[in-house]
């Protein structure tokens, strides 16, 4: 599973916290993590929202 | 210039051949036996391309078991991974002192919960840099030779296989196991594929996959446009169980010969596994490890005031092959937690939230909202960057 996180001082974010261990993934293509995330997403499942 | 030729018994010669310029030199050769390394070899510098070959470095999980019991990837030793098959079979992996001699350490698996078949498993992914020069898919591909020792208690036909990363090429090998539970040493020469598409970059340029059971299987011997992981006589070992099957010093080198294993410092194995993996902890300790926050932790000194976020950047040791994924832990081994610690009176407080991270190849940045004047931020972590 994953997570999102928001907006800090107008900063997009470039990564997304893989739950399992709170570990930040970035959005690299070549990261071998972000790419599980992408096909993760393709399979139609969904990260849960950034926390407000 | 004079020569000598040798002839072989059916076919084919060697001429050994004299400079053909004044002046008396002597070549010595050892008294043992042995095969003579040529310019077709690489037979100074870094001819082995694997790294961890021996299975010396275990940063992971500092020699403890692993457990490969989902379809998910395991790291036992730095650089070789595991991945096992969900609710059915179950092995462990494990960097133990059990090894071929002139090695200290192999890395062994065994058998906790039988299967009947299945994709069971261990790879190594060579970095596209790093093979470049054997011209997968080029007219000019060379051929190249992987060794490594491996005992088993179960003996049989195993097999693995070569492929490329977008898996639809692929070469299925063959050894056997001939006796139980004693070291043997294998070889396996291949000319390198001279069609489809092989990375030359920072991916994965050539994954090679040890089957120790049957799954994906074709047949060995030549490069097919297929993705298989092992061969059709592939023993299945994790029907055993309590199975044992130790590796040690792989190789992987340019040419036909298996030359003898390459020892490197442990100091330039370690630089070089953390390329793709490296931690804050002291080698020998396993992340999540309780420390002091002394105990070598990044710090962020004089957090700032309340709702404004303090950044701690981290410089890695050795640059990754791309951005990499950052687990971190606070000084009580909390996942995804920071320590801080008052200016005053030291007083140290765990299982503070961060609330963001940039990562890159070359170094990260932790960022934390609970900031308060005077207080120092802590955490240890993990930068992983795998192919």
């Amino acid at each position: 599973m994953y997570k999102l996180i928001r907006t800090i001082n107008k900063v997009a974010p470039q990564v997304v916290i893989r739950t399992a261990d709170n570990a930040f993934i970035p959005f690299d293509p070549a990261n071998t993590d972000y790419q599980e995330y992408l096909e993760w997403v393709a399979e139609g499942n969904q990260p849960e929202p950034a926390d407000e | 210039m004079a020569s000598i030729k040798l002839k072989g018994d059916t076919s084919g010669e060697i001429t050994i051949q004299a400079p053909s310029v004044a002046g008396t030199n002597t070549l010595n050769l050892q008294a043992s036996s042995g095969t003579l390394a040529t310019t077709a070899q690489a037979s100074v510098g870094t001819k082995n391309l694997i790294i961890n070959g021996d299975m010396r470095i275990d940063q992971r999980n500092a020699g403890a078991s692993v457990t490969v019991n989902a379809n998910s990837v395991f790291y036992p030793v730095d650089r070789l991974h595991t991945v096992g098959v969900g609710s059915a079979g179950v092995f462990t992996a494990q960097q133990v002192s059990d090894a071929p001699d002139g090695a200290d350490k192999s890395l062994k698996f065994t058998v906790t919960t039988t299967a009947s078949s299945g994709a069971y498993r261990f790879h190594y992914n060579i970095e596209g840099n790093h093979v470049a020069h054997l011209g997968f898919g080029q007219s000019w591909a060379k051929t190249f030779t992987l060794s490594f020792w491996v005992k088993s208690s179960v003996t049989g036909t195993y097999s693995g296989s070569f492929r490329n990363s977008a898996h639809n090429r692929s070469y299925v090998f063959e050894y056997t196991i001939n006796t139980a539970n004693t070291w043997e040493r294998k070889t396996i020469t291949v000319a390198a594929d001279t069609t489809g598409t092989w990375l030359t970059d920072n991916g994965s340029g050539l994954k090679i996959i040890w089957g120790l059971a049957s799954t994906s299987s074709g047949t060995a011997g030549s490069w097919q446009s297929a993705n298989y992981f092992t061969s059709t006589n592939q023993t299945e070992w994790i029907a055993t169980s309590g199975a044992t099957f130790y590796i040690s010093q792989v190789q992987l080198e340019v040419g036909t010969e298996a030359t003898p294993f390459e020892n490197r410092m442990y100091s330039t194995e370690l630089a070089m596994c953390q390329r793709y993996y490296e931690k804050s902890y002291s080698d020998g300790t396993a992340p999540a490890t309780s420390t002091a926050y002394t105990a070598g932790m990044s710090t962020l000194i004089n957090g700032y005031t309340s709702s404004i976020y303090v950044l701690a950047n981290t410089y890695f040791k050795v640059a990754k092959r791309a951005s990499a994924t950052m687990a971190y832990w606070d000084a009580a081994g909390n996942s995804g937690k920071v320590t801080y610690i008052t200016g005053g009176g030291l007083s140290q407080v765990n299982n503070v939230s961060a609330v963001y991270a940039f990562t890159g190849s070359e170094k990260m940045a932790l960022m934390n909202i609970l900031g308060a004047s005077t207080y120092n931020y802590c955490f240890h972590w993990t930068a992983s960057a795998e192919l």
